[in-house]
């Protein structure tokens, strides 16, 4: 678990990262780390409830699941990556550039899975 | 590096370059450019990822190459430009590194560099032209207001600097009107059209800021606006021009899902307002799975944004094994696109967003 705490401490140092998060597909939270602010009770449940409505719509269309959802709002921006069963929710405000954090996001994703294998 | 681990990587750098010739295939020509960067040679890189993409158009990886290449080359450039900059600092050689940085979306060494050309050649606007086109791109891509406001000023302190910079005037008058401040930009327009006459479109486009409506010059207050909103007040010259005149609001969604749809790598491509949807490319009727993981997923990323306290979801990309999902919203109107994984998804949201800004001026009109 250690080693999956580490993971999202180290992705939060990463440009623009204002908090990122692991959470489980029913919304509670693995593991965070967050700004100031930031609830993460609040961010679990609207990870879930936003990758469990993408993927059913996706899966009812016989499109198979989402691996990542990336999203831009007026004061910020997520992204949401799949992992085995459960998702990796990062936040950044609304200046950072997604791409230039994407090498953090899939070396922290590979990290967790790797963590996740081995627990 | 020790002489034999070089000899031994020359030796790998021969098998590689007689199995590309042997067996050309994306694989191949990455292995070889690989080993190409991790010598350093970046260009050698560079041309091993053109030469593959001439074959094999469509590989991701190639295309990862070519970009990684591109960056090694730009990096060293860089370099060698910062060691000039030290020993004889120079206006040209600032805008060139300034260019590199821009290119290399690198913005904490952009400012740093400006600041820098600034405080050396107080005199030279270009520092602030450079600084208030990266602030404009970043402006025009999340329609930030403190981005926007920041553009703005560098731009005037660019054109207060050098009036007879037609770049600084162009780019403040266009930001200007598309924001809502027509007067303010038309000022701007003018001035540049009576600077040089022959200034490439600069009649039509005053002729398409003289038809737009005014809504002040409070800067600020139109910035926060458009941040609100999520959309530019004013499609560009160029979007109003491909739908001229009449039947403005079916026309222009209709030619802007065409401009979608014919993005390459693009399959399917809808424009939904309400209750009504348009649709171009692989989409069988009304009930196609598409219209609906699209609608889905664009309310439920408002709800999430929302409720995060993150303002409106304007752009959502959901990625899967089916390629991508690009959805641009603005208020009812929502545009989405559907396309493989290596179509250049930047260019796919730029002309959603611009196909919902066009729904959003035809419902001003």
């Amino acid at each position: 678990m250690s080693k999956i705490n580490d993971a999202i401490a180290e992705l939060r140092h990463a440009p623009g990262v204002k908090g990122a998060a692991v959470v489980t597909a029913d919304g509670l939270v693995a593991a965070s780390s967050l700004a100031t602010g930031l609830d993460a009770e609040v961010i679990s449940g609207l990870a879930s409830y936003l990758m469990m409505t993408t993927n059913r719509s996706l899966d009812e269309g016989g499109y198979g699941l989402c691996s990542k959802l990336l999203l831009n709002a007026t004061h910020g921006k997520a992204v949401l990556v799949q992992l085995d069963d459960s998702y990796l929710v990062v936040l950044f405000d609304q200046f950072a550039e997604i791409a230039q954090a994407d090498r953090e996001v899939d070396g922290a994703v590979a990290r967790i899975r790797r963590a996740s294998r081995l627990a | 590096m020790h002489l034999i681990q070089r000899m031994k990587i020359w030796k790998e750098l021969r098998r590689l370059e007689q199995r590309a010739k042997e067996q050309p295939s994306p694989s191949t020509f990455v292995d070889l450019g690989q080993v190409y960067i991790n010598l350093d040679l970046h260009d050698k890189a560079e041309a091993m990822a053109t030469d593959g993409l001439a074959l094999f158009p469509k590989s991701i990886e190639l295309r990862q190459l070519l970009d990684c290449a591109r960056r090694g080359l730009r990096t060293r450039r860089a370099q060698e430009l910062r060691a000039k900059l030290t020993r004889s600092p120079h206006p040209k050689l600032f805008r060139e590194l300034a260019q590199i940085h821009i290119e290399l979306g690198d913005t904490a060494s952009l400012h740093a560099l400006c600041q820098e050309w600034s405080l050396r050649f107080p005199d030279d606007a270009g520092s602030w032209l450079v600084l208030g086109q990266a602030r404009l791109t970043s402006f025009y891509r999340d329609l930030a207001a403190r981005e926007g406001q920041e553009a703005v000023q560098c731009l005037q302190r660019a054109v207060n600097m050098d009036p007879k910079d037609p770049q600084a005037r162009r780019l403040l008058g266009e930001v200007l009107y598309r924001v809502g401040a027509v007067h303010e930009a038309q000022r701007h327009l003018e001035a540049l059209r009576d600077l040089d006459a022959s200034e490439p479109g600069i009649e039509q486009l005053l002729q398409h800021v003289q038809g737009l409506a005014d809504h002040g010059d409070d800067i600020a207050a139109l910035l926060s606006s458009v941040e609100a909103h999520g959309s530019l007040l004013h499609p560009s010259a160029e979007a109003a021009r491909r739908a001229p005149g009449g039947e403005q609001s079916m026309t222009q969604a209709r030619l802007g899902l065409q401009r979608v749809a014919e993005i390459e790598g693009v399959e399917k491509a809808t424009f939904i307002r309400g209750s009504k949807a348009m649709v171009k490319g692989a989409i069988r009727d009304g009930k196609d799975p598409f219209l609906r993981i699209v609608r889905v997923t664009a309310k439920a990323a408002h709800r999430f944004a929302r409720r995060l306290d993150i303002g409106n979801a304007s752009k959502t990309v959901v990625e899967g094994d089916y390629g991508r999902i690009c959805i641009c919203v603005f208020g009812e109107a929502l545009a989405a696109a559907q396309c493989t994984e290596d179509c250049d998804q930047l260019q796919v949201l730029t002309e959603l967003q611009e196909l919902v800004a066009g729904a959003l001026h035809t419902v001003e009109e």
